[in-house]
């Protein structure tokens, strides 16, 4: 079975599944099992390479070929895991940095691999100690896709979020209810999908 | 004109802040560049410069000299903004115009916090706090948009910038930290769910096959982008051997190598 394989072909699917999930904009399950016969692969393949090395002879063509197959895999593993934490940063600017949130959605935790979720972890306490040198002043976590035209926003409230703390002093958001809120004080709120704007 | 400076006259009542003509300005422009002719698109930026004017006919003439509004740490800001996100490499930091800029918000907005709590502020002047609360906020976007594109760059070439000394000069120190910071979570990363599965001799990260873009990430400076030129500048030499003088007002699509040091001295802006 093995045999009937070219070199490079589990490789390929591998960046196929990358380019699909940039084409479709969604996260896919890490491909735990796909990886795993990669990695064996690139094992079969370095001890093919040992057996054709023999001492005092010049190397054989086939060195070539399997040395640039080793070389494609390898990128190609690399390019996966690449891709995957780029989305999941992405994912994570666009909560506006709450990892809780992130990590909260079941559906999202499924397609991370552990691995992957240690990663997001220790990235998101590397942006909070960035954030931490502007924190006086403004939150750099918040959105940048639109600038603020209006200083007050119209909000209808899609999930219960609890007593927050705005302009106007506490204010407990309980589902279905509308506000005329600050913008500053709720957008987090927004981009987190427990309030929508009106 | 700075910022206390307005402020004073918006207090006593001599202007009234518009809600931020500048950016919605910007936006439009940028459309233009992208849908029309280089022609059309110098066009409507020069048309651009003296409309604010008809606008405000009951404005004192030199208001807002067109000079010096070009260099109010708001515009100046906008620029570095502009640029930053448009140029392929990471520019140096404004890290005292940010600083500054900051401190007037930090300021302004204790003020505006102390106006609004006095009984004795008018209605119009709520009506004008509002319109400042507004301004920082819009303020608050770009430096946010700023420091987040900058961001990203430096994730992007984390690994290219803790080998380079040059680039980390350009940085600020807490960007240097994140910086190195995120190399070694990206190598962690890499190491713990690829690497170390692999036999010994392929577990590293610095391979140089032929042929293979290296594995770490470089800015990209024959990337091409739009130049501006805010004056005269000196003679550039393009890539086929032709030489360009640049007017003030010219705009080309040219590759970013070739306008490197003419953004670096402010001569070009990039749009």
């Amino acid at each position: 079975m093995t045999e009937a394989r070219q070199y490079g072909e589990l490789a390929t699917q591998l960046v196929t599944e990358s380019r699909r999930s940039t084409q479709t904009d969604t996260l896919l399950k890490y491909n735990d099992s796909l990886v795993r016969s990669l990695l064996r692969e690139q094992r079969s393949l370095e001890s093919a390479l040992s057996t054709l090395l023999i001492d005092g002879h010049a190397p054989p063509p086939a060195l070539l070929i399997i040395q640039t197959a080793i070389n494609r895999n390898k990128r190609c593993l690399l390019a996966y895991h690449a891709h995957r934490t780029d989305r999941l940063r992405d994912m994570y600017w666009a909560a506006g940095g709450a990892l809780p949130h992130v990590l909260g959605n079941q559906e999202t935790r499924a397609k991370m691999s552990p691995y992957e979720v240690d990663y997001l972890r220790a990235y998101h306490a590397s942006v909070m100690e960035f954030r931490a040198e502007f924190a006086y002043e403004l939150d750099i976590t918040a959105s940048i896709v639109d600038p603020p035209k209006d200083l007050q926003v119209l909000v209808r409230v899609v999930r219960d979020c609890g007593m927050i703390q705005t302009e106007l002093g506490v204010i407990d958001f309980q589902k279905g209810q509308r506000f005329m809120v600050r913008r500053a004080d709720i957008e987090h709120l927004i981009v987190q999908g427990y309030l929508e704007e009106v | 004109m700075d910022w206390d400076e307005e402020y004073e006259l918006i207090k006593s009542g001599r202007a009234v802040p518009q809600a931020g003509p500048s950016f919605a300005a910007r936006d439009d422009d940028e459309d233009n560049i992208f849908n029309d002719d280089n022609g059309r698109a110098s066009n409507a930026r020069q048309q651009r410069t003296p409309a604010p004017a008809p606008a405000q006919p009951d404005r004192e003439p030199d208001f807002y000299p067109e000079e010096a509004e070009q260099n109010t740490p708001l515009e100046q800001l906008t620029r570095h903004w502009l640029n930053e996100r448009h140029a392929p490499d990471i520019l140096p930091a404004q890290e005292d115009l940010l600083m500054n800029l900051l401190d007037h918000l930090r300021r302004q907005s204790e003020a505006v916090q102390l106006l609004r709590e006095d009984p004795s502020t008018s209605e119009e002047e709520h009506m004008r706090i509002m319109l400042v609360q507004t301004e920082v906020e819009r303020v608050k976007f770009i430096v946010r948009s700023y420091v987040r594109t900058r961001l990203f760059k430096i994730e992007r070439y984390a690994r290219f910038i803790v080998t380079n000394a040059d680039i980390q000069t350009r940085l600020t120190a807490a960007e240097r930290d994140h910086a190195s910071r995120h190399a070694k979570l990206t190598d962690q990363h890499f190491y713990v769910s690829v690497l170390q599965g692999l036999p010994e001799k392929q577990s590293h990260l610095d391979d140089t096959p032929l042929f293979v873009p290296p594995m770490i990430t470089e800015p990209d400076k024959s990337r091409p982008v739009f130049v501006h030129a805010r004056q005269r500048c000196p003679r550039i030499r393009l890539p086929d051997g032709a030489t360009l003088d640049m007017e003030k007002g010219h705009i080309s699509l040219m590759p970013y190598a070739i306008v490197e040091e003419l953004v670096a001295r402010g001569d070009v802006e990039l749009i």
